[in-house]
C-alpha cells in the first residue's frame, strides 16, 4: 500500500481556505502533492454533486474546506 | 559590474535602457556606437541632452529616500579588501531571484557554498565614533533575521550555521518578535556582542573574528562569511537638496517633521514620507506615502480634476460566435516557481490542449513590460480567453484582469492557476510531482478556460460621506484629513469625550507638550462644518457594503441610521493592567500611563523623587502576548528623563530586555544615557523581583555586566505595560474584516497595505493595527483617510460581474433562495411574463453560490463559476 499515492480533489472556500492554502505557501510549509483544487466562491457553491462528479472521475478523496 | 547600457533593476518603471555616459567607450572617447547598429527598433540616440523642465505646481513631496552605508571606511571590518566580508545589500541582491547569482549564496572569494555565516549588526548605526550617525537604523535587526532565516532554507540539508551578533535586538513591527523567535528555533544564533576587528586567513580567504561573550569570556570564532548590517543615511544631494529648499534638518541629517505633522516639513506646502524623514520600513513608508498625498493634496482640494486626462476606454472586443482562443502564460516568478516547476514542460503541455492557439512563460508575469507584452500578444494572436499560471488570483487576478481590458477584451475572460503558492512553494522537495501538479492545474484551468464568457458589471453610485470608528488621535486625524478634501465625516466615539489614549500621555519623544496639542487637534474637529461628532455611541451593526454601507449606531438606548460610502476602523487600544511585579500594593508601582497623569497633575509623588526604576516588556514579549508594544522604551526614556529634569540627582533605573528606540528615537535613548539614567538588562527567565515595603518598593534584579545580583530601593517603581488592543469582535463581524490572535486587525497586506482592509470600503489606522506612537497614529490616520480618498473620488463603482442568474423557464417558485440568500439578493418577480419566478439583484448578489447549489430545479447559474465549468475541470482533472 506505501505505493499508494490517493488523488485528492480540494473544494476551496475563496475567501478562507483557499487564502489559507495561500498562505501556506507564503510560510513554505511543506505537504503532500497529493491534492488539487478547485477554487469556489463559497462552500455554499458546493452542490453535491461536485462532489460524486469528483469520485466518478477517479477521485480517491474529496476534501470540502470553507 | 553593469554595463554602460543598464537597466535599473529588473522591475523598474518604465522598464527602459539607459546609457551609463560615465562608463560608456563613445562618450568616453569619441568611438563604438555598437549599441546603435544592434538596436532593431533604432531606439538609440546619442544626442539626447539633460534638459531643465519647469512645472508649476500647488504642493511638493519629496520621497528622496536613502542610501546604504558605505562601510568602507570602516577599517577594522575590511569590506573594501576581504572579499568575503560583503553588506547586507548585497547579501540581498545574492538572494533575490533576479539578482546576479539568480537567488544562489555562495562566497565572492571561490563561488563555495558558505557552512558559516555571521551579521553584525549596527554598522553606520548607533555610531558616533567611527560615523556621524547616532540615530538607529530601525530596519536591520528585522531585515538580518529574514536573510539569515532565507539563507538557511535557501541552503537546505546542506545546512547552514548563521549567527548575528547584535547589541539590541529590535523587532518592534508587527509580527516581527513572533519571525524572531521563529528564526531563534529554526537555529539561527543570536550573539549580544559587538566585534571589533575580522581577520582574513590568507590562504583560505576565511574570516575570523574575537568578540566578548555576554558572560565577559572572550571568544575566537570562524565564518565563511561576514554580512556587514548595514544602516540608512541621507546621501549629500539630498542634504544638499534640502538646503535649496530650505528645509530644516535632524541632527541624523533627516527631514525635521513634528509629531503631530508627520509628513509635513519646516517649509509650508513642502511635505515628505519614507526613509528621508527618518530611517524607517516599508509598511511604515508606505503609510507615510498615503499621509503625505493626502496632505499634498489638501491645499489643492478645490482644483481636484482640473487637469486630469481621462484614460481612453479601449473597446471591448465583441466575441459572439467566436470560438475560444486561448492564450496561456506561465509564470517562472524568477525562481520562486521555475526552482521547482519544469516551466518550459508545463508551457508544451499546454500547447498540446485543445483551443489554445498561444502558450508561453514570463520571467515576472506581474511586471509592467511583460503586462504590454501580454496585451500585446493578446491582439496580435486575436485571443479571447487567457490563462495565468503563477502566484494566486487572490493578490493578482486584479492586475491580469487590467491587461485583458487594456487589450480590449472583457475582464471575465481569464482564468488562473496557481502554481505558485499551492505549488511551487509547497512542494519544495519533490520537483517531479510538483511539475505534474501544475500541468493538472494549468489543464483544468484551460479546460474551465474555454466555458467562460464575457460578463457585464452592474454600476453603483458611491455615498460621499465617511465614517470614521473612533476618536482618538488616529480617527481624528483620518477625519481631518477626509474633512479637508471636501467630504463629510461622522466620528463614532464610545466614550464621551474625543482625545482617546492620547488624553493620558504627557509629553512625545521631542518634548512636544501633547495636551496642548491634542486640544487643538480636538477644536479643529469640533469647528470643522464637514465632521459631525457622535459622543458616547456605539455601532450596533452594518449593513452594505463599499460604497453603500448603513451603520446602525446606538446612543443612551436609541439607535439611529448612517448612510456612508466609506468607514474607518480607529478603535484604538489599551494599558493591561500588569497582574505581576507586586501590582495594585503599593501606590509607588504605577503603569506608564499613570506615571503620565503624575507628571501632569504634578502631584505628590513625582515632586522630589529621590529613586525612580522603571521595568519594561510587562506583559509584552511574553508566550500570551508575542509582541512588542513599541512605544514603552521610548516611553519609559522620557519619562526617566523627566524625573531627572525634575531632580537631576535622582537616581532613575530602567531594567529592559532591549531597548528599542528605533530611528532617531535613539538620540533620546543617548541623552538618557548622558544625563545619567542607569540601564540594566534582565533576561526573560530571570525577571526582575520586586517587593512593596512602607514607603519604598525594593527591587532585586540580576545585573549581567557586573555578574551579580543588584537591589534597589525606590521610591516609584512604573511597569512599562504591554498595549492590548480593544475587543473588536462585533466590528470586525460587521465589517467582516479579521482580526489577528492578539486581538489587533488585520490588514490588506503587511507591507503593501497597511491603512485598509482586504474589505473594500474599510479603512484602517492607529493602535487598533498594531502599538504605535502618535506621529505614526496620525501618519496612519492620514494614511487611512488617503486611502478613502481614492474610492470617494471615483464617485460610481462597478460591481462584480460573477453572480448569479435565474432562469425562470426553471424555475419552479420554490423560494428556497429567496430562504438561503444571506445578502437578500432574490426576490419574486412582481410583474411582466414571469410574475411569481425568483430573480435575483446583481448589485446585492456576492456571487457565493448558496442558491445555486440549492437550488432543486437547476434554475440558477453562477456565472463564472458555473456548474458546467466546475464539472469540466474535474473532467480536465
Amino acid at each position: 500500500m506505501s505505493e499508494f499515492q490517493p488523488k485528492i480533489v480540494a473544494f476551496l472556500c475563496n475567501w478562507c481556505s483557499y487564502g489559507a492554502a495561500d498562505l501556506a505557501g507564503v510560510s513554505r510549509l511543506q505537504y503532500p502533492p497529493n491534492i488539487r483544487v478547485v477554487r469556489i466562491p463559497c462552500t455554499g457553491r458546493l452542490s453535491p454533486k461536485f462532489i460524486l462528479s469528483a469520485f466518478r472521475r477517479g477521485a480517491d478523496g474529496v476534501w470540502a474546506s470553507g | 559590474m553593469r554595463k554602460a547600457a543598464y537597466v535599473q533593476y529588473a522591475q523598474a518603471v518604465p522598464l527602459k535602457y539607459a546609457i551609463d555616459s560615465a562608463n560608456c567607450i563613445y562618450f568616453q572617447k569619441g568611438k563604438c556606437r555598437a549599441c546603435e547598429k544592434v538596436c532593431p527598433t533604432k531606439a538609440v540616440d546619442f544626442t539626447q541632452k539633460p534638459e531643465t523642465v519647469e512645472l508649476n505646481v500647488g504642493s511638493v513631496v519629496i520621497a528622496a529616500g536613502f542610501k546604504p552605508f558605505d562601510p568602507s571606511r570602516f577599517d577594522s571590518y575590511n569590506y573594501a579588501n576581504y572579499k568575503n566580508v560583503i553588506t547586507s545589500m548585497e547579501f540581498e541582491r545574492m538572494l533575490s531571484a533576479s539578482g546576479p547569482s539568480m537567488g544562489h549564496v555562495a562566497r565572492p572569494s571561490d563561488h563555495k557554498d558558505p557552512k558559516k555565516i555571521a551579521w553584525f549588526q549596527c554598522v553606520g548605526s548607533r555610531d558616533l565614533n567611527k560615523c556621524d550617525n547616532p540615530y538607529c537604523s530601525a530596519v536591520c535587526c528585522m531585515y538580518a533575521i529574514k536573510e539569515a532565516v532565507i539563507a538557511k532554507e535557501h541552503a537546505g540539508a546542506g545546512g547552514l550555521d548563521c549567527s548575528i551578533f547584535f547589541m539590541d535586538m529590535r523587532t518592534h513591527g508587527k509580527d516581527f518578535e513572533v519571525f524572531y523567535e521563529g528564526a531563534k528555533k529554526q537555529g539561527v544564533r543570536f550573539v549580544r556582542s559587538r566585534v571589533h576587528t575580522i581577520t582574513e586567513d590568507k590562504a583560505t580567504k576565511d574570516l575570523s573574528v574575537r568578540y566578548v561573550t555576554e558572560d565577559g569570556a572572550l571568544a575566537e570564532e570562524t565564518f565563511d562569511m561576514i554580512v556587514l548590517s548595514i544602516g540608512l543615511e541621507t546621501p549629500p544631494e539630498t542634504v544638499e537638496l534640502a538646503k535649496k529648499l530650505g528645509l530644516e534638518l535632524t541632527s541624523g541629517r533627516f527631514a525635521q517633521t513634528g509629531s503631530f505633522t508627520p509628513v509635513s516639513t519646516s517649509r509650508e506646502g513642502v511635505f515628505v514620507c519614507g526613509a528621508f524623514a527618518g530611517p524607517k520600513d516599508i509598511p511604515q513608508s508606505v503609510v507615510e506615502a498615503s499621509a503625505s498625498a493626502v496632505s499634498a493634496g489638501q491645499a489643492l482640494a478645490e482644483a481636484r480634476g482640473a487637469l486630469t486626462k481621462t484614460k481612453e476606454a479601449v473597446p471591448e472586443t465583441d466575441l459572439r460566435g467566436e470560438p475560444p482562443r486561448i492564450g496561456v502564460f506561465v509564470c517562472r516568478c524568477g525562481i520562486n516557481i521555475a526552482g521547482v516547476v519544469d516551466v518550459p514542460s508545463v508551457v508544451e503541455h499546454a500547447k498540446t490542449l485543445p483551443g489554445v492557439v498561444f502558450a508561453t512563460d514570463n520571467m515576472y508575469s506581474c511586471s509592467q513590460d511583460t503586462q504590454d507584452t501580454m496585451a500585446q500578444i493578446i491582439r496580435d494572436n486575436r485571443l479571447n480567453r487567457v490563462v495565468v499560471a503563477a502566484c494566486t488570483p487572490k493578490t493578482h487576478e486584479p492586475l491580469f484582469q487590467e491587461t485583458l481590458i487594456n487589450a480590449g477584451l472583457n475582464k471575465y475572460l481569464f482564468e488562473m492557476a496557481n502554481i505558485r503558492n499551492q505549488d511551487s512553494w509547497v512542494h519544495k522537495e519533490n520537483p517531479e510531482a510538483a511539475t505534474q501538479k501544475a500541468k493538472d492545474l494549468v489543464r483544468m484551468g484551460i479546460t474551465k478556460a474555454a466555458l467562460i464568457e464575457p460578463l457585464p458589471e452592474a454600476e453603483l453610485d458611491v455615498n460621499q460621506t465617511a465614517m470614521v470608528a473612533g476618536g482618538g488621535i488616529s480617527g481624528m486625524s483620518a477625519a481631518l484629513a477626509l474633512a479637508g478634501q471636501g467630504y463629510e465625516t461622522h466620528i463614532v466615539e464610545r466614550s464621551d469625550r474625543l482625545g482617546g489614549q492620547a488624553l493620558n500621555l504627557h509629553k512625545t519623544w521631542r518634548g512636544e507638550d501633547i495636551q496642548a496639542k491634542l486640544a487643538e487637534m480636538v477644536a479643529a474637529v469640533t469647528k470643522n462644518p464637514k465632521i459631525t461628532v457622535h459622543l458616547g455611541t456605539e455601532i450596533a451593526g452594518v449593513d452594505g457594503f463599499v460604497g453603500n454601507f448603513k451603520s446602525a449606531l446606538s446612543k443612551g438606548g436609541q439607535t439611529t441610521s448612517l448612510d456612508h460610502g466609506v468607514a474607518v476602523v480607529a478603535t484604538g487600544a489599551g494599558e493591561l493592567r500588569p497582574s505581576g511585579y507586586a501590582y495594585g500594593k503599593s501606590p509607588r508601582i504605577v503603569t506608564s500611563l499613570e506615571l503620565d497623569k503624575k507628571f501632569m497633575a504634578n502631584g505628590a509623588l513625582v515632586t522630589g523623587l529621590q529613586s525612580a526604576v522603571f521595568i519594561q516588556c510587562v506583559g509584552s514579549r511574553e508566550p500570551e502576548r508575542p509582541y512588542c508594544s513599541r512605544v514603552c522604551c521610548t516611553h519609559s526614556i522620557e519619562s526617566a528623563l523627566e524625573i531627572k529634569r525634575r531632580n537631576p540627582d535622582a537616581g532613575v533605573y530602567i531594567l529592559y530586555r532591549d531597548i528599542r528606540s528605533y530611528g532617531e528615537r535613539e538620540t533620546l535613548y543617548r541623552q538618557a544615557r548622558e544625563a545619567g539614567v542607569i540601564f540594566i538588562r534582565y533576561s526573560v527567565d530571570r525577571k526582575p523581583v520586586v517587593e512593596a515595603a512602607g514607603d519604598t518598593v525594593g527591587v532585586t534584579v540580576f545585573d549581567p555586566i557586573l555578574g551579580r545580583t543588584v537591589q534597589i530601593g525606590a521610591d516609584l517603581l512604573c511597569l512599562a505595560s504591554a498595549v492590548v488592543p480593544n475587543d473588536n469582535t462585533a466590528l470586525a463581524r460587521f465589517f467582516k474584516v479579521p482580526v489577528n490572535a492578539q486581538g489587533f486587525f488585520v490588514e490588506r497586506h503587511a507591507k503593501l497595505g497597511p491603512s485598509e482592509f482586504a474589505t473594500d470600503g474599510v479603512f484602517l489606522c492607529g493602535l487598533a493595527h498594531y502599538p504605535k506612537p502618535i506621529d505614526e497614529s496620525i501618519a496612519q490616520g492620514q494614511a487611512a483617510a488617503s486611502r478613502a480618498i481614492t474610492l470617494l473620488a471615483r464617485k460610481k463603482i462597478r460591481m462584480n460581474g460573477q453572480v448569479a442568474k435565474t432562469n425562470p423557464a426553471l424555475c419552479s417558485s420554490c423560494g428556497v433562495c429567496v430562504s438561503v440568500c444571506p445578502y437578500k439578493a432574490p426576490s419574486f418577480t412582481t410583474q411582466g411574463p414571469f410574475t411569481g419566478k425568483a430573480e435575483i439583484n446583481p448589485v446585492l448578489c456576492k456571487g457565493c453560490g448558496l442558491c445555486v447549489a440549492s437550488c432543486r430545479s437547476g434554475a440558477i447559474n453562477l456565472k463564472g463559476f458555473d456548474t458546467n465549468q466546475i464539472m469540466a475541470m474535474l473532467e480536465a482533472m
